[in-house]
């Protein structure tokens, strides 16, 4: 592995300019400084940051000192990233207006190896008293399963969890995990949920084997809702993202919080998913492992500023595991997969349009990944900016076909997140016609089985003054996994 | 601001789908209705005299006969009925969905003409469609209501459908 260099420090990309070395170290600067800390590595760490930005800041120093770097730091970066935008030009005399743009990162093929990552994954199990029964049963025989599919050299624990927890099965290399089989057909379900301890324990079963050339993965099945330790696991899942863990969650039926483990899970890079019946799970979990094999590029982040007249005001992951995304920068985007690419919806709002300028920075900014597959460098951190010329006559070329595919089924989405914000409103009027325009939308499309079950929650909706637990996320997921494209991936764990 | 066509949400210029239902606000090109050219709608005028209209239904108060096809489709349920072809990505349906028909083809718009029933009489109002609405071979105004009666032959772009009324 190549040693850090200066620019990584600073968290900057090669061609840096003296205005970002200047603010980036001012950025650290001011979050770093000895002052405020009086824990030793903290200072270690300013010191180091403190040397980069002296050399880097004195011309002849950094001339001297880019002079040295090894030569595969200059290679080409393995992600290429292209964008797409809904419109070729902004017009000023629109003032307020909005562009979409169509992100996709791939990974440049000359660089691609056989090489895969190894996984350290974490199972952690909910056996709540309503996980008894084929929830449970299935969610065991998955386990056994993904133990013999694995390879010798993969980490796999697993932890059970219901108001306590505990490892079933250490932190250890498969080959290693003898009577794995055995202990996990124990498994017996009692008591409640608690999401925390089970999480907490994850945590420290992955952290064992947490290493960069692996993919550090927890992955928790669940069917019940938790209460009260949420704010614990936030704080744990910014932990996990500051180690670069991932967290992807699976739940089960209709009890659970999934606009709880939404968040938690897009905070990692990870992914949420609902399972309505119990034996999906294993071609759910199976896919997941499939999934993590194939990242190339882990822990995509991206570090973005926009100017004030523009706001990023809606972010959506829509390949792979589609999932809206937090705004704000940082935002963590997931994992570009080997074949195939991470694609991204992002919706700019264009405020208003500065005098005199004929281009506008929509946001700019650098994405830092990990390849752990090939760790010829730790962190590669590449610029990404978005950025359109302003004209005074309308542009009426159509938008890219792909992108209005994307914004149609992003739509439908988002007309669901609605018709909830309505219920949580308490007003059932809006939100059972929205839903109406939704059903005809799905029939259009001949998504007949998705429109079935949003007419079958009006109803509930008109009886109940409320959605059915189950239903709620059947429409939520369903939407969201009609912008899922399909393709051709790889099924070979 | 733009205005959605379905719902009047107003919405920022470069929205590319109304936010409150869903419409798509920019044409697509393959998604607008192809034109076609005046001479093949000439062709497509009516011979009366050929047509001899099925009996006026029994059952329902209206019913179309797609011409070419020999099927009737019953008008059921409402007393305004939309006409017209489904189309990928297309928010609002017509009630009767002639895409089946070969609509495409005959230059059938997404929404092309609305049948209203009345105490007295049925209209039909061509709803600003790209081809255009005949009635026995007379082009009808768009967005304007016109009378007709059992046996009238509409004819949309290319398609022609008989109107059975029963009395």
């Amino acid at each position: 592995m190549t040693k850090e260099t200066l620019y990584d420090r600073l968290g900057l990309p090669r061609d840096a300019t003296p205005e970002e070395i200047q603010k980036s170290y001012q950025d650290i600067a001011r979050r770093l400084h000895p002052d405020l800390h009086i824990k030793p590595g903290v200072t270690d760490t300013f010191l180091g940051i403190q040397e980069a930005f002296e050399v880097l800041s004195d011309p002849s120093l950094k001339t001297e000192y880019d002079e040295q770097l090894p030569s595969e730091a200059k290679l080409p970066y393995p992600v290429v990233v292209s964008a797409a935008f809904s419109r070729k030009m902004l017009v000023r005399a629109f003032g307020p207006q909005l562009v979409y743009s169509l992100v996709d990162l791939n990974v440049r093929q000359e660089l691609l190896t056989d090489n895969r990552p190894q996984l350290n994954l974490c199972l952690v199990i909910d056996c709540s008293t309503s996980m008894q029964g084929v929830r449970l049963d299935t969610a065991k025989e998955t386990a056994i399963e993904l133990i013999h599919q694995l390879q010798p050299t993969d980490i796999l624990s697993i932890v059970r969890f219901s108001d306590r927890a505990e490892v079933l099965l250490p932190a250890n290399n498969l080959s290693e995990q003898r009577n794995a089989d055995l202990e996990i057909q124990m498994l017996k379900a009692s008591g409640g949920t608690e999401i925390y301890q089970g999480l907490n324990l994850g945590m420290h079963e992955i952290r064992l084997y947490r290493k960069a050339n692996r993919v550090n993965h927890i992955i928790l099945i669940t069917d019940g809702r938790t209460y009260g330790d949420e704010q614990s696991c936030v704080q744990l899942a910014e932990h996990a993202t500051n180690l670069q863990v991932g967290i992807s969650a699976f739940g089960i039926g209709g009890q659970w919080n999934d606009a709880f483990l939404d968040s938690l899970t897009a905070k990692t890079g990870g992914s949420c998913r609902f399972i309505s019946n119990a034996k999906d799970i294993r071609n759910f979990l199976l896919d997941k492992a499939i999934g993590l094999r194939h990242i190339y590029a882990n822990h995509v982040t991206y570090h973005y500023e926009t100017p004030p007249e523009i706001d990023l005001s809606y972010a959506f992951r829509i390949n792979p595991d589609s999932t809206p995304l937090s705004i704000g920068s940082p935002i963590i985007l997931g994992a570009v997969p080997r074949k195939g690419r991470l694609s991204l919806l992002l919706e700019f709002h264009v405020n208003s349009i500065p005098a005199g300028i004929t281009e506008v920075t929509l946001g700019e900014g650098r994405i830092s990944y990990q390849t752990p597959a090939n760790l010829d460098t730790a962190t590669f951190i590449q610029r990404l900016e978005f950025k359109l010329p302003v004209s005074s006559v309308l542009d009426s070329s159509p938008p890219p076909p792909a992108l209005v595919q994307a914004m149609s089924s992003l739509t439908l989405y988002r007309i669901q997140e609605k018709a909830r914000a309505d219920m949580a409103r308490g007003d059932y009027l809006a939100a059972s016609r929205r839903l109406q325009n939704l059903a005809t939308h799905l029939l259009a499309q001949g998504q007949r089985d998705l429109a079935r079950s949003v007419m079958n929650e009006i109803n509930h909706i008109q009886q109940h003054q409320s959605f059915s637990a189950e239903g709620e996320k059947q429409i939520k997921y369903g939407t969201r996994s009609l912008i899922l494209p399909t393709g051709t991936e790889d099924k070979q764990l | 601001m733009i205005e959605c066509p379905n719902c009047h949400n107003q919405e920022l210029p470069g929205a590319l789908f109304c936010r409150e239902c869903g419409t798509q606000l920019v044409d697509l090109p393959g998604m607008t209705t192809q034109t076609i050219p005046d001479s093949a709608m000439n062709g497509a005028q009516p011979d009366l005299l050929e047509h001899l209209a099925p009996p006026p239904p029994t059952d329902v108060a209206i019913s179309i006969f797609i011409m070419g096809s020999g099927e009737i489709l019953p008008l059921e349920g409402r007393t305004e009925f939309t006409l017209g072809r489904s189309a990928e990505g297309q928010p609002v349906l017509p009630d009767i969905d002639l895409a089946s028909y070969r609509a495409y083809e005959a230059g059938v718009s997404r929404l092309h003409v609305s049948i209203t029933l009345g105490n007295e009489q049925a209209l039909a109002t061509d709803l600003g469609s790209a081809n255009g609405t005949r009635i026995n071979g007379l082009k009808i105004p768009p967005h304007k209501p016109v009378a007709v009666k059992h046996g009238d032959i509409l004819t949309l772009g290319r398609l022609r459908i008989q109107l059975l009324i029963r009395r």
